[in-house]
């Protein structure tokens, strides 16, 4: 690595790569590429560039592996050091990830504590039910009309219900602190077979943790009164009601409200379509005895707008990505999963992909933070020099120097974030209220090509586009002109705090905030506007009073273009930003099926053996047996007759390699063609199953039914 | 027989040696600890009695509008103390009173009982143990590990301990009436919600059992009550004995009703103007009081909205008044089964909710419909989605001409087809598609649809993103992959459901569960032509 490490050329060596790659079996590329090793094979043939081919196929391991191959003592330090920095680095964002995610959460938690209180309140005034009484095994006579249970229908709004498991188990450590009983059911507890013993049993069992097996919801009762429980509410959370079995929820809950004058039972359920949902799910009956009331949580998008502008805008971490990656992302985010969860998981593979590729990535934690500025001294220096050898400084032209101009390279990227950064979240907070999302923004404002489109024509950013919709930030600049004046302050307010660090900016906001608060109508002087903008191009255009909004907007504008340089463009921006899109993109959503089934039929492409180079449409004995079998299926309808299949597969492999034949398969002669076994039959067989099951695990077979023994079904043709 | 009630006195573990094969027969009776927080184990009388003070019966005809005839017939059968009293059973539909009748009616007579709801003891285990655990008098506690005085699961032991501990309970009884004699001794058992014992497994055995339970264990002093929603005639053929006196409780009548709602009223003549109001329609849609009084409880608060005293009775202009502010909630809450209030802190978004709301119910749902998609939803699930609903919608047999790679031909190529015959043909198939519902659909149909209206969709929106200038990368993301996953999201929302597997191949097959008002709502935020690709007659 150290011998000749050009920018272009990847870390890892290909032939390292391709040694490790048969171990590399990560849960992705088992199920989308049943294939071993067959990443390696499809990257040498798709002809792209090299850089995607060994990165495809390192994993992290992997590549420190073989970044070890030469023996080097700055190549160990380096690596120690990387590791470091990721586990720094990653514990940060991790831990930023947390604290957002707990305030955007705070918000529901202090709401439902709230409503319990509330209730509890009044059943305690009303209520004065003796300890003796709660025990009696029948109904109270109270004048209570109908007995209802207290629910909240926390609304996640989300159809994917993976982000908010978290969210009720930390509600639940919220609500136990908080001096409540809490137990949470999930779907799993209210399943038909069980019935609602199920659930009476695992809601008891997190009560009460000294009962019986007996699912007897009058225990409950009797540990209720117990000095150390009476008199704290009793909160069930059942934290997705769509998957519940409807008829064993109803069920529990006319039970519940069997109890409810006794025991004050509160009940919260995670719903995550819409208000529907309930009354589909559960009988009128069941309706009939709750009291329900509706809670919203944080949407995916604002809770996405929240740990974008904690994470990447404002970089914890030093830690960024590029245009590129952020694009994916954001499509992965609204087209794909729509999870958090897998945001998260998707910036973790970029965060150690980064660490354990980019040698000089070690750097990063230095960028960011000014204390650690000493450890470059303790770099190797070989290594620093290999900075300069980064696209973006040959592109720029910097000439090999010393680690003095790496850390003055380094800081001004810091500053070049800072600013561009504080420029996104005042078009964000411009955006916000025509429900722009910040992830847009960000992918506008980090795409390089914008600056340069920006630089170079001179023109308003608004008619960058030309042609086709109006980009998100000239939307957001465009926006500020129609702000009724009331919340331009506000706006304002906002501007300024983001800003602070920019002493010019702060100083023309508040110029134009004193202009709001002595001003009328907003209208200006053409000497202060004067004062303020040295450019003639908007004197020109306005004809002597132009309003505060669009002074706002002509500042915004004006900040977009001093400010707003991606940091792609600044040189070393590799040390600190992750940009390998096609990592992300093939552990994340792999190959379709129908690459998959291409690939199987045409293994030439990606093998480029001297064995079957000839016709594609020949199977040769050399062939995968994956690949045979699949072409072999290929002359059967829906359901494919395993016996014929396994002949004609021990036809085919069994035939010298020499004496290629075309479609033996479709004749029904071929069956009785009698070759002499030249392998043994039982290896035979354990390479057929061997290929159907990777047949089945790539989601193209389905195996043979308890109905029809025989037959295999083939599935998604075409797909 | 004393053997016996000593042992249960000493309160050893009666082991029954068959049955109890795990260690839990440990959790043994054991006396009631006297923990702080519970009361001293009361004395006999007053643990089985009612725990309220008693009423006169006048007071008890006044509880309870509307039921006295039911209560002087089940005063008549029950009888006096020295008499045997047949099995009753109170019939009647559900939220009619037959279980605070009964109970008052104990509260009245002062004599001791035992209750168990079929609905809270869910299995015959409980049950059983439920009823000894009240006779035994035995309370749970931690020290004992919340266990029931006696392990009983079977039918046989049940009849065992029950006749032990009946016999002792009503020795006691005796014993505290002491000289007094002459009187007679009774012990009521009521079991309530019987109709649902019919769901359980070995239903007929338990239900016979309990039917049969007087003629069983030939204890007179014992009297036996069930109370059940479903008629008498459900239990005959599960009996084989004498069926018990029959008690019907009929629908509250509107004075009924009326006398109901208006008991403990704080205001009873704006009370009384307002059900004069809703009682009559919403009484012609159900008489369940219960359902009543949820509906009435949201109501009369928007009734009493433009009041600014809730103490002052109305005059005619103003009852008129307020009529006409309830009239438009009337209707939509006759309609709405299942409200939801909104909760949020801020009272502005309250405030906004609330016009909202307003405005949905003069439109009956109008607005509904154009509302947008207020969940999260990721594009290939809503192209999943909309896909599984064609499948669902449309028949099987037009997928070729509707999916025809061409596209915008297939309505031509469905209009040429159409003869006079097909026509009618046609029409009496939507008639079975609207009669049958969403139709199921295999796995492999599904992903065919989608496939197509992806592949279209993707060259749309391919087109718009190289306009864009940024179509290099997109162009990749295919929404083809993870469709599974997706799938199996939509089936834990509920919009898709498994419905049994086809009795031909053996293979899943789906069904969508959705309407279409929601599918055009999920088409409209990916502007995709949905309505061109129903199959409409």
């Amino acid at each position: 690595m150290a011998t000749s490490p050009t920018a272009s050329d990847p870390p890892s060596s290909p032939i390292a790569a391709s040694d490790t790659a048969d171990n590399n079996l990560q849960p992705f590329f088992v199920l989308h590429k049943a294939l071993p090793g067959k990443s390696e094979k499809r990257a040498s043939g798709s002809g792209r560039t090299r850089r995607k081919i060994d990165l495809s196929a390192s994993s992290p391991k992997s590549a420190e592996k073989s970044d070890q191959i030469p023996p080097d003592d700055s190549d160990a330090i380096c690596e120690k050091l990387r590791l470091e920095a990721f586990e720094r680095t990653w514990s940060k964002i991790d831990s930023t990830i947390k604290e957002v995610l707990r305030q955007i959460n705070l918000n529901l938690f202090n709401e439902v504590l709230q409503w319990i209180q509330e209730l509890f309140s009044i059943i305690k005034s009303s209520r004065t039910t003796s300890l003796s009484e709660i025990q009696r095994p029948y109904p109270l006579l109270t004048d209570a009309l109908c007995r209802r249970v207290p629910a909240a229908f926390v609304f996640t709004k989300n159809v994917e219900f993976v982000d908010d498991l978290l969210t009720f188990q930390d509600l639940g450590v919220h609500l136990k602190s908080n001096r409540c009983h809490v137990a949470s059911l999930s779907g799993l507890d209210f399943l038909a077979k069980h019935g609602i013993g199920g659930c009476v049993r695992s809601l008891l069992r997190q009560l009460v943790s000294d009962a019986s097996d007996v699912a007897d919801f009058a225990v409950l009762a009797s540990w209720y009164c117990e000095q150390e429980n009476y008199n704290n509410p009793i909160i069930i959370i059942i934290d997705d009601m769509q998957r519940c079995n409807g008829g064993v929820l109803g069920e529990f809950i006319t039970l519940l409200s069997e109890w409810v004058i006794k025991i004050p039972i509160f009940i919260i359920m995670g719903v995550a379509t819409t208000v529907d949902a309930p009354r589909k799910l559960l009988s009128s009956n069941a309706l009939q005895h709750l009291q329900p009331c509706k809670l919203t949580l944080g949407s995916p998008a604002e809770r996405m707008n929240a740990l974008v502008e904690a994470i990447l805008v404002k970089p914890c971490s030093g830690f960024s990505i590029s245009h590129k990656v952020a694009v994916f992302l954001r499509n992965y985010f609204l087209r794909h999963d729509g999870t958090i969860t897998s945001f998260i998981s998707a910036l973790k593979l970029a965060c150690s992909k980064h660490f354990s590729l980019e040698p000089l990535s070690c750097l990063c934690l230095g960028t960011f933070d000014e204390n650690r500025r000493d450890e470059f001294d303790a770099f190797p220096g070989p290594i620093l020099r290999t900075a300069f050898d980064l696209p973006s400084c040959k592109r720029e032209k910097i000439s090999q120097g010393s680690g003095t101009s790496i850390t003055q390279g380094l800081s001004q990227l810091r500053k070049l974030q800072r600013s561009w950064s504080s420029v996104v979240m005042c078009l964000f907070e411009t955006g916000k209220r025509s429900k722009m999302q910040l992830l847009d923004i960000f992918c506008e404002a980090s795409d390089p090509n914008l600056q340069i489109s920006s630089m170079t024509r001179g023109i308003p950013i608004t008619g960058k586009l030309g042609s086709g919709k109006a980009g998100f930030i000239a939307q957001a600049i465009h926006r500020v002109r129609e702000l009724p004046i009331a919340l331009l302050p506000h706006v304002l307010k906002m501007w300024s705090l983001h800003m602070k660090d920019m002493n010019e900016v702060i100083d023309k906001v508040k110029e134009l905030q004193s202009n709001i608060a002595s001003g009328d109508g907003g209208q200006l002087y053409k000497e202060k506007w004067t004062d303020i903008h040295k450019r003639p191009v908007y004197l020109g255009a306005r004809k002597g009073t132009v309003s505060v909004n669009d002074k706002a907007a002509m500042l915004l504008d004006d900040m977009v273009r001093k400010y707003l340089t991606p940091i792609e463009c600044a040189p070393f921006h590799e040390i600190i930003c992750f940009g390998h899109v096609e990592i992300l993109q093939s552990a994340l959503i792999g190959d379709t099926r129908r690459i998959i089934q291409v690939d199987l039929l045409k293994p030439q492409n990606h093998l480029r053996c001297s064995c079957c180079n000839g016709d594609e449409n020949i199977v040769s004995p050399t062939m995968h047996d994956t690949s045979i079998m699949y072409y072999l299926s290929q002359e059967y309808g829906d359901v494919i007759n395993l016996h014929d299949w396994y002949q004609i597969f021990k036809v085919t492999i069994s035939t010298p390699s020499s004496k290629s034949r075309k479609r033996l398969h479709n004749s029904p002669a071929s069956k009785k063609l009698k070759t002499t076994p030249t392998e043994n039959e039982a290896e035979i067989q354990s390479r057929f199953c061997r290929a159907v099951t990777e047949l089945q695990i790539t989601g193209l077979l389905r195996m043979p039914s308890k109905r029809r023994p025989d037959f295999v079904q083939r599935v998604a043709f075409g797909l | 027989m004393a053997n016996e009630e000593t042992k249960t006195l000493d309160s050893t573990p009666r082991r029954t040696t068959r049955s109890s094969s795990s260690s839990l027969s440990l959790s043994s009776p054991q006396k009631p600890s006297l923990n702080p927080p519970n009361p001293p184990p009361p004395s006999l009388p007053t643990d089985l009695l009612f725990s309220a003070q008693p009423i006169t019966l006048d007071q008890l005809l006044s509880n309870l509008p509307g039921r006295n005839p039911q209560i002087l017939e089940v005063l008549r059968l029950i009888g006096p103390l020295n008499s045997p009293t047949q099995p009753i059973l109170l019939y009647g539909g559900v939220s009619t009173g037959k279980t605070s009748t009964i109970l008052q009616v104990f509260r009245y007579l002062n004599r001791p009982f035992v209750y168990a709801s079929c609905r809270s003891c869910y299995n015959p285990r409980i049950l059983f143990e439920s009823v000894l655990n009240q006779l035994l008098r035995h309370r749970r506690s931690r020290s004992s590990g919340f266990a029931s005085s006696k392990r009983c699961e079977r039918a046989s032991e049940f009849v065992d301990l029950l006749r032990d501990a009946l016999l002792r309970v009503l020795n006691e009884l005796k014993e505290r009436r002491g000289g007094k004699g002459g009187n007679g001794e009774m012990v009521y058992v009521i079991f309530d919600n019987v109709e649902l014992i019919r769901s359980w497994d070995k239903s007929s055995l338990i239900l016979c059992l309990l039917f049969r339970l007087f003629d069983i264990l030939k204890i007179p002093e014992l009297g036996l009550i069930y109370i059940s929603s479903s008629t008498p005639d459900a239990y005959y053929s599960m009996t084989g004995s004498i069926g018990p006196n029959a008690v019907h409780f009929p629908e509250y009548t509107l004075n009924d009703l009326h006398g109901i709602f208006m008991r403990n009223q704080e205001n009873p003549k704006l009370y009384s103007s307002f059900l004069s109001v809703v009682l009559k329609p919403f009484s012609r849609v159900t008489k369940r009081v219960d359902e009543l009084a949820t509906a009435f409880e949201s109501l009369f608060r928007k009734y009493c909205e433009p009041l600014t005293d809730l103490k002052l009775f109305p005059d005619e202009r103003m009852k008129r008044r307020l009529f006409d502010y309830i009239q438009p909630h009337l209707t939509a809450s006759l309609n709405e089964t299942f409200d939801v209030p909104v909760r949020s802190s801020s009272e502005s978004a309250k405030d906004g909710d609330y016009t909202k709301k307003g405005s949905i119910r003069k439109t009956v749902g109008g607005n509904d419909s154009l509302a947008e998609l207020d969940f999260h939803m990721s594009v290939s699930a809503k192209y999943l989605l909309l896909s599984a609903f064609l499948a669902s919608r449309n028949p099987a047999t037009l997928d070729a001409a509707l999916f025809d790679s061409t596209g915008g031909s297939s309505s031509r190529k469905r209009k040429r087809k159409s003869s006079q015959a097909s026509i009618d043909q046609n029409d009496h198939k939507a008639e079975e598609i609207l009669i049958k519902g969403p139709g199921t659909f295999p796995l492999e149909r599904l992903l065919a649809i989608f496939q197509c209206i992806t592949s279209l969709s993707e060259e749309a929106l391919e087109e718009e993103q190289l306009q864009e200038g940024k179509g290099i990368e997109n162009a990749t993301v295919g929404l083809m992959s993870d469709v599974l996953l997706q799938l199996s999201t939509l089936c834990n929302a509920n919009f898709l459901c498994k419905s049994g597997s086809c009795p031909l191949d053996g293979s899943r097959r789906y069904r969508s569960t959705i309407d279409e008002d929601f599918a055009l709502k999920v088409a409209r935020s990916i502007n995709f032509p949905l309505s061109k690709y129903i199959y409409r007659r």
